[in-house]
């Protein structure tokens, strides 16, 4: 399982724009929002939650993409189905992989944004708690988009997996508000760190099993 | 279809003209007979879908995978039924069209899954990759189902809770819930004449180069 870590995370630091690409996009829209809309402070930090967790859906989304398709293009991934290694453990390397160099950054740009708009400093990790579980979940699923659409454009994909994410947003707000209002915030991460394992340990096998459909 | 075009003639009558006025909402509770029985359907074929999916990616059969498909289109039908006279039932009681409450919305998320499905079967040339796919996707989705059938009890939402249930009975008069199960059984079986129908086109579509289909047509 390390040695999968270990050459998932080599090939995603050589690819710059698959990591660096999503978090420069994440940063262009959070500064992009309040410039494009003349409210006061005040009413901004009401809602730019919404902008983060909106963000955060999309450039999830953004993110993993392209997470098998260079793999299937060079052959990569029909080698490893011919040797018959173990698909689980590759899926769920490249998801950790990809949540520990995209995921991670993101939520600690959002809970740097959110501390920027009105969040205190205390809470600010809180933020971040929430949103890299959410990331987490988010990944997992986008994957599977990914997976299904592996050489189909990216439009299906999101059709696919978009309706899937959706509890988790609705999870995400959920989180984002017992922070706003100061209650509930340890039993709610817990439900989505559940919520986030059960998906981390499932969302592999199906994703094995989808990439295996397109090899066959 | 006859049978179920019939069950819901009687059901539909019964409830519109001879059923009693609702003490709370007078007579725009009156929809419930087309919004209830759509609503349980939209559910219960994604349900029957899953089941459907399962049996496809476990035993590889392949009436499975066409009755998916089959069922999709009527899903999306069923489905926006539900979304459109829930949607009309919101203006005299909540006094919306549209309200981002957690039953309404995961019934849109329903809606755009069985959308989700229709697209990625049609997406792939080859059929039997795309039934795999599709019955994947079927699975995973089902996850949604639950969501949909408790969302009124986990969440403080607008959408009343269930009137009728296993475990509790009915919570609405006599008079009222007849002419609604009549409704329901209608629609479930005119839902199945659909199905059927909508089957029997796509199996003679996807078979069309057999020798079977061939003499049949």
């Amino acid at each position: 399982m390390i040695n999968f870590f270990s050459l998932e995370a080599f090939k995603l630091r050589h690819k710059l724009r698959a990591w660096l690409g999503p978090l420069l996009i994440m940063i262009l829209v959070l500064i992009a929002f309040p410039l494009s809309i003349d409210i006061s402070q005040y009413d901004l930090n009401k809602f730019y939650f919404s902008v983060i967790v909106v963000s955060l859906l999309m450039i999830s989304f953004l993110a993993t993409e392209s997470i098998f398709s260079e793999d299937y293009e060079d052959g990569s991934l029909e080698q490893i189905h011919l040797e018959e290694k173990d698909f689980y453990k590759i899926t769920l390397a490249k998801i950790l992989v990809h949540v520990l160099f995209i995921g991670i950054p993101m939520a600690l740009i959002g809970s740097i944004f959110s501390f920027a708009n009105g969040v205190s400093l205390a809470e600010a990790p809180k933020i971040f708690v929430i949103l890299s579980i959410s990331t987490l979940i988010l990944f997992n699923v986008f994957a599977f988009g990914s997976a299904l659409s592996i050489n189909k454009g990216s439009m299906l994909g999101v059709v696919a997996s978009l309706p899937l994410a959706l509890p988790a947003i609705v999870l995400l707000g959920r989180g984002v508000r017992t922070v706003q209002y100061g209650q509930g915030f340890f039993e709610v991460s817990v439900l989505m760190a559940g919520v986030a394992l059960i998906v981390t340990a499932l969302m592999p096998i199906i994703i094995s099993a989808t990439l295996k459909t397109h090899l066959e | 279809m006859f049978l179920g075009f019939s069950c819901l003639a009687m059901g539909w009558i019964w409830g519109l003209a001879f059923a009693p006025e609702d003490a709370i909402q007078g007579n725009s509770y009156r929809i419930i007979f087309l919004h209830v029985p759509a609503s349980i359907m939209a559910q219960l074929i994604y349900f029957f879908m899953s089941i459907c999916a399962l049996m496809h990616l476990v035993w590889r059969v392949k009436l499975a995978a066409y009755l998916i498909k089959s069922a999709a289109p009527v899903g999306v039908l069923i489905t926006f039924i539900a979304l459109f006279s829930g949607s009309i039932w919101g203006i005299p009681t909540w006094g919306t069209w549209w309200q981002w409450d957690a039953r309404i919305t995961s019934t849109l998320i329903l809606f755009i899954m069985y959308l989700g499905i229709i697209t990625l079967h049609s997406s792939f040339s080859n059929a039997e990759k795309a039934d795999r796919l599709m019955s994947i996707l079927v699975v995973v989705g089902v996850v949604n189902i639950p969501i949909i059938k408790k969302s009124v009890d986990w969440w403080s939402t607008l959408h009343q809770p269930a009137s009728i249930s296993i475990s509790d009975g009915a919570s609405i008069d006599p008079s009222m819930l007849y002419p609604l199960t009549i409704s329901i059984f209608g629609m479930a079986l005119t839902m199945i004449a659909l199905g059927i129908l909508v089957s029997k086109l796509y199996i003679l579509t996807r078979e069309k180069n057999k020798k079977w289909v061939q003499s049949h047509v």
